[in-house]
């Protein structure tokens, strides 16, 4: 085949990454829209350890070519990731998209990758001598700049079976199907005994990378649900004090205002839910 | 080493390029026109085709990855019983003006059908969601489907 290979198993697509200067083509969705189809890519599509998914104690394990539509039709795939999935661009696009693709393609505006962030996910590795597990926060250096090697591949996206019983999830864009998120954003929390056990938040599209500040969510955590209005302004000023959006198709003060908007939804649905 | 692939129900050998797009090499080696590039990004559902049963973008598609896989278009589609429907309804609704968006709708619509006989207005509209046109305002579109999903329509 000319500038391509289609390796059938994970062995033989690590030896051929190892070999070739090959760009990972997962989905090809945005690959294709770059329009610059030189070069060699390695479709992974027939890969077994890459296209199923797997359930163990710890974790569910998304093969990184397991496309959108494969993740949204698994019946232990988490609720906030189904949501995020379901309104990623449209019916087509998810029949081809993966969450590997989402991923390597280095963007703070992928959809699930928001969502891999909130849940605290991680990420397996590989290269033809072994594997390497990393949270996904570890993963990201900045915009498209990615810890993975030349001869690494994304393997698995692991998510953690042991997560917040309740979430939200907005995505701010300019139409309902076919939209790039302008922001978007996903809280989790849990409740026992009236207290906030478990709290998680990130933020998508308004960086270089998803914006992840567990120190943050931290202030929350162990106050009880009928006391949060006591550290309300702590937690939206120590958020406030660390995001700094960056000017784009939409401006950085726009983003920075729905942010806090959506933080003050988020606390007022923590309070309502209860 | 040639890349295999089934079209409209003929076996194929295809040598080319693998970072070829889908889209590209049906128009232009197969004749297959009735698959519109609109867009080339992913975003109006012209050139909509259906890959090993799923509806895909054929410009968001590389040559590679139709290896060993089957590819419909509307050509091979017309040829259904299931199509002789829609033409009718979307006729009969008058869900066709230009006619440039209608091979991508027919293929969406038949993608829909497959999995889901009895589809509600709003499975139908999110079904068609990536399928943009401009001359019809969608609602002739989405009773058109839903008429030929009524009338028995299984692709």
């Amino acid at each position: 085949m000319k500038n391509g290979f289609v390796p059938q198993t994970l062995t033989e697509a690590l030896a051929i990454r190892r070999r070739e200067q090959v760009t990972p083509y997962g989905g090809g969705t945005d690959l294709m829209a770059e329009h610059h189809r030189a070069g060699t890519y390695l479709f992974l599509h027939r890969v077994p350890e890459l296209t199923r998914i797997t359930e163990d104690d710890t974790y569910l394990r998304l093969g990184a070519c397991c496309t959108f539509t494969q993740v949204v039709n698994h019946p232990a795939t988490p609720a906030i990731l189904k949501e995020a999935i379901s309104r990623i661009a449209a019916p087509a696009i998810r029949n081809l998209g993966t969450v590997g693709g989402n991923i390597g393609n280095g963007s703070a505006k992928a959809d699930s990758v928001l969502i891999f962030f909130a849940l605290d996910a991680k990420l397996r590795l590989m290269n033809a001598d072994g594997e390497r597990i990393l949270p996904i926060r570890a993963f990201y250096k900045g915009r498209k700049e990615l810890d993975l090697a030349e001869d690494e591949l994304i393997v698995e996206v692991l998510l953690p079976r042991q997560m917040p019983e309740r979430y939200i999830y907005h995505k701010v864009g300019a139409r309902a199907a076919l939209a790039i998120s302008r922001l978007s954003f996903a809280g989790l929390w849990s409740v026992e005994d009236g207290k906030l056990t478990a709290c998680a938040t990130a933020f998508g599209a308004i960086e270089q990378m998803v914006v992840r500040l567990p120190e943050v969510d931290e202030i929350l955590i162990g106050v009880p649900v009928a006391q949060l209005h006591r550290v309300r302004s702590q937690y939206l000023q120590a958020y406030s004090a660390k995001l700094n959006p960056i000017d784009g198709r939409i401006s950085a003060l726009y983003r920075k205002s729905v942010c806090l908007n959506l933080l003050e939804d988020f606390l007022d649905q923590i309070q309502s839910a209860e | 080493m040639s890349i295999p692939f089934t079209l409209n129900g003929t076996p194929i050998t295809w040598d080319g390029s693998a970072t070829d797009r889908l889209l590209d090499v049906l128009r232009a080696e197969f004749t297959c026109t009735g698959v519109k590039c609109g867009c080339n990004e992913g975003e109006c559902g012209a050139c909509s085709v259906i890959l090993d049963g799923q509806l895909v973008n054929s410009c968001m598609v590389a040559m590679g990855r139709v290896w060993d896989s089957e590819i419909t278009t509307i050509e091979g589609f017309r040829e259904t019983e299931a199509f002789q429907i829609l033409d009718r309804t979307f006729a009969e609704t008058g869900a066709v003006q230009c006619g440039f968006c209608t091979p991508g709708m027919i293929i969406a619509a038949a993608c829909l059908l497959q999995r889901n006989p009895s589809p509600t207005a709003a499975e139908i509209r999110e079904a068609l969601s990536g399928n943009l046109c401009r001359c019809t305002g969608y609602n002739a579109i989405i009773s058109a489907v839903d008429r030929a999903a009524k009338e028995g329509c299984r692709p």
